[in-house]
């Protein structure tokens, strides 16, 4: 009998360790915390495994990688994955927190109706700054000018970095002179070029990920690149008692905004456990996690009280709504105008 | 008879280089052909490759339309270039020294070349932006060259040492009986004999130094591109698959005509040699 209910014990606990979800998301962007309370919840185990960019994992998923219940991509990301017929539809009756919603990340061009994604955290692609040196030198903070305008680059020259990304730098350009990041016109995109190359002689290097230490050490001063690494940078550089600050502002002009969604996708063996994921995430206290975590901006009403108030405060990172009016997020172009764009970049890079 | 003998032995030059060939089919092979035959379609709509039977030109077209691509091609190659002489310059005097020391002490020395292995490739790339940081020198091209001579120099010295390793020292004794001083047998015996070992580095280190992206990436300032970075950007950030295999085609062409004009010239200065002795 003593050993039947060992065998019992053994079998149920196997059945248990089956109920899994399969997570494929980014790196550092969900807190363990968040991850226990849920496998708490749902007594079951949560699998993660990590990308760095949405190519990175569109270029998985098409070669053919399966068992994933829940990712996490960028709105372009989930307009690709939506056109693929890769994605499950969300069953809404499983996702009773979903009007925790702020309004204005529901229906979002890449999925109107949200049959299929449900936005978790945002970025803004800013200007950051050392507050100190700004000051002393006298140049504006809240223009995409301190990144292209030599009349101000003479005086950090050699100080600067920007995103090692064609669409980010050349959407910031665009901003700069007043077009759409859409924009269908290559004439406007030429120009955006030659404000590129012009202000590129000033620049230290193109830099997508160095730039948050070099911040925060005080290698450079100004760094165009994404809200959350320079939250960052300014608390790592407060962290070390640098001598100075870090500071961050959406320039005037307008910025890219990217938002990171929750989508299941259709290779998933447990839809069931993916929504149960999902509608947990989209409790307030839960939902906060990631910005307290990571300084992530957050696309839930409920979980603006559990925020801290210096992270839920700071507008860069939570865009007021007339500055979110200004922002645009990038769409993905046809192939012809892409490899027209990648010329162009090729030409900013070689120049 | 000797047909009869002839059979086992064929047979067993088969089993035993069955194994090599499957791998350099499977592994080289067909996926230089998927590169070959991704070069002639034409980019999806979301990347990747358009449905089938579109297939195009366009890619070699887009290449050869404009001299920016060639820019790099040549760039890539000088640094390649310096990379390697620098490598020779920097490993040959340590080969030397590792391959003259105490037998006890070389596996010591050899061990202590290949320890830098031991850690990730790029923790030790971020290590070199914290030392050239703060000297300024971080961002510049003379960095991208530091980068690559520093992940390359083992790949330089081992060669080095192996061919260095297995010289004669009778030969050095003749050539101090025939006269000659230190540095004339350095070059009319040492250097000639170990040309098989510079040439061998020179390709382990050339030939990885052209498709090396990380280095310029993490180093390199606002104008080092080179082809890696291209063809890298091509298959991610552009997502135009057939222009990405385009340029790896030309660049693996290019890279076996000077492997075959290295091979050539190597085969041409052996005899040189053994023509003067």
């Amino acid at each position: 009998m003593k050993h039947l209910t060992w065998l019992l014990l053994i079998v149920l606990s196997a059945a248990r360790a089956e109920d899994v979800l399969h997570l494929y998301n980014w790196n550092n962007y969900i807190s363990d915390d968040t991850l226990k309370r849920f496998e708490a919840h749902c007594h079951c185990r949560v699998k993660q495994d990590y990308y760095s960019d949405n190519e990175e994992m569109l270029a998985k998923l098409e070669a053919g990688a399966v068992g994933y219940d829940v990712i996490v991509p960028t709105g372009n990301a989930v307009e690709s994955l939506v056109r693929r017929g890769a994605l499950r539809e969300l069953d809404k009756s499983q996702l009773s927190h979903i009007a925790n919603l702020k309004p204005e990340f529901r229906n979002l061009w890449f999925d109107p109706g949200n049959r299929y994604s449900v936005p978790y955290a945002t970025t803004v692609t800013l200007v950051g700054y050392n507050v100190d040196k700004m000051q002393a030198l006298g140049l504006p903070t809240d223009t995409w000018a301190l990144i292209f305008e030599p009349k101000y680059l003479e005086k950090i020259r050699g100080r600067v970095t920007v995103l090692n990304s064609q669409r980010e730098l050349m959407a910031a350009a665009m901003k700069y002179l007043g077009y759409s990041v859409q924009e269908k016109d290559a004439a406007k995109w030429e120009e955006a070029k030659r404000v590129i190359l012009r202000a590129k002689p000033y620049w230290a290097t193109f830099s997508n990920s160095t730039y948050i230490k070099d911040l925060a050490i005080g290698n450079i001063w100004v760094a165009h690149g994404y809200s959350n690494d320079m939250y960052r940078a300014r608390e790592d550089a407060k962290a070390a008692h640098r001598p100075f600050s870090i500071g961050f502002t959406t320039p005037r002009e307008g910025a890219v905004l990217a938002v990171d969604n929750f989508v299941l996708h259709k290779s998933g063996q447990r839809p069931d456990l993916a929504h149960r994921f999902i509608d947990f995430m989209l409790e307030g206290g839960n939902a906060a996690d990631v910005s307290n975590l990571i300084g992530a901006g957050n696309a839930n009403t409920a979980a603006t009280p559990y925020i801290r108030s210096e992270i839920a405060a700071e507008e860069g990172l939570f865009p007021p709504p007339q500055t979110l009016a200004r922002l645009e997020m990038l769409r993905d172009f046809e192939p012809k105008m892409r490899r027209t764009l990648a010329r162009m970049w090729t030409e900013i890079k070689v120049r | 008879m000797s047909d009869v003998r002839a059979q086992p032995a064929d047979l067993t030059k088969w089993v035993v280089t069955l194994p090599p060939t499957a791998f350099l089919l499977f592994f080289f092979l067909a996926p230089a052909l998927i590169v070959v035959v991704a070069s002639f379609r034409e980019p999806g709509e979301f990347g990747g490759l358009a449905p089938w039977p579109a297939l195009s030109l366009d890619a070699f077209g887009f290449l050869s339309s404009d001299v920016i691509y060639l820019e790099i091609f040549v760039r890539s190659f000088f640094v390649a270039l310096l990379t390697t002489l620098t490598c020779i310059v920097l490993a040959y005097p340590l080969a030397w020294l590792i391959a003259r020391s105490p037998a006890k002490r070389r596996d010591l020395l050899v061990l202590l070349v290949i320890l830098p292995f031991a850690s990730n490739f790029l923790v030790r790339i971020y290590a070199w932006i914290m030392l050239l940081g703060p000297v300024g020198l971080l961002y510049t091209p003379f960095a991208v060259i530091i980068g690559m001579v520093y992940v390359h120099l083992p790949f330089m010295i081992l060669p080095l040492y192996t061919n260095l390793e297995k010289h004669d020292p009778a030969l050095l004794e003749a050539a101090q009986d025939l006269g000659a001083n230190a540095w004339t047998s350095f070059w009319r015996v040492t250097f000639p004999l170990s040309l098989p070992g510079v040439f061998s580095g020179s390709a382990l280190v050339f030939i990885p130094v052209l498709g090396m992206f990380a280095v310029p990436e993490l180093l390199g300032g606002t104008g080092d591109i080179l082809i890696g970075n291209l063809i890298k950007a091509q298959f991610l950030e552009d997502r135009d698959w057939p222009l990405g295999s385009a340029l790896s085609i030309m660049l693996t062409l290019a890279v076996l005509a000077l492997a075959g004009a290295m091979a050539w010239a190597a085969r041409r200065g052996l005899h040189g040699t053994e023509a003067v002795t």
